[in-house]
């Protein structure tokens, strides 16, 4: 297999409020990444979710 | 939006309406051996995230198998069975639990898509309830698909599953391509615009889909469209 990346979860509810982080999948393919945080993040009614590689982001300020 | 002029039961011919109800009870019978085999799979999967996955498939084809046998009602028959869930599959492949994961994505892959491919054939169906039913299938289907193609696209990447997913892609094919049953008796759907293409062309659709998949991982799939 791949290598397994982790994708940093993030989902809203209403078009007026921003998107909340929702949680991580961990998938080699952005595909199945997709398929993934839909599957598993599906206890609330979103309308927009995205995810973002965890090794993408940086940080404005460390912890 | 359907154009088509509505088609009741009674204006079906008796070859007709019998073709109509053997193949809506052949997918209701199809998706609900389905999603027990996914089902089987949550608590297997190699990975979480596809244990989910198969879990939210599993509900999807039993969800389609429940809205799809009042059809047959509708059609005049099998009202007993309306709540049936078919654990004793008429198909070799699905009357046993799927034997690896390399057989379930090939089922995922050419199996799911072969009953996709007849539900987009009936999405503008002159017996309204099947196209009704038809286009909400679809909107779940496309998760599936993209399931089982990432995964195979792994799948064939590893020198460790490629030959056995090869394989298992080969064997699946074997069944899925019988599905649709032969072409004159597809015709008398066709003829009174219940769906629309033919067994050949959706065999051929599943042969390219499954093909292409495999050349995105670089590999060769050719599957025996005869």
């Amino acid at each position: 297999m791949s290598q397994i990346r982790t994708w940093e979860v993030f989902a809203r509810q209403r078009y007026d409020e921003p998107l909340h982080h929702v949680g991580a999948v961990r998938e080699d393919d952005e595909e199945l990444a997709l398929v993934s945080a839909r599957s598993i993040y599906d206890e609330q009614p979103w309308i927009h979710m995205v995810i973002v590689p965890r090794d993408q982001l940086r940080e404005a300020i460390a912890a | 939006m359907s154009t088509s002029i509505e088609t009741q039961p009674s204006d079906l011919s008796a070859p007709a309406r019998d073709a109509l109800t053997e193949m809506i009870a052949s997918l209701a019978d199809t998706k609900a051996a389905l999603g027990r085999r996914y089902g089987e799979w949550a608590v297997s999967a190699p990975t979480l995230e596809s244990g989910v996955a198969a879990a939210a498939m599993a509900q999807d084809e039993l969800g389609h198998a429940r809205s799809t046998y009042p059809l047959l009602t509708q059609l005049g028959v099998g009202s007993e069975n309306e709540d049936r869930m078919d654990v004793q599959s008429s198909i070799p492949l699905l009357a046993q639990p799927l034997a690896d994961w390399e057989t379930f994505i090939a089922v995922n892959l050419i199996y799911d898509q072969m009953l996709t491919e007849f539900v987009s054939a009936a999405t503008d169906s002159s017996f309204r309830p099947l196209a009704q039913r038809a286009r909400k299938i679809l909107q779940e289907e496309g998760s599936h698909q993209t399931h089982a193609a990432a995964w195979a696209r792994r799948l064939l990447r590893d020198d460790r599953h490629a030959d056995r997913f090869m394989g298992a892609c080969t064997a699946v094919w074997e069944v899925a391509a019988q599905w649709p049953g032969d072409n004159d008796r597809y015709a008398l759907l066709v003829g009174d615009s219940l769906v629309t293409g033919s067994p050949d062309v959706h065999r051929a659709a599943v042969c390219e889909h499954a093909a292409s998949v495999a050349r995105d991982a670089g590999c060769m799939l050719d599957l025996d469209t005869r």
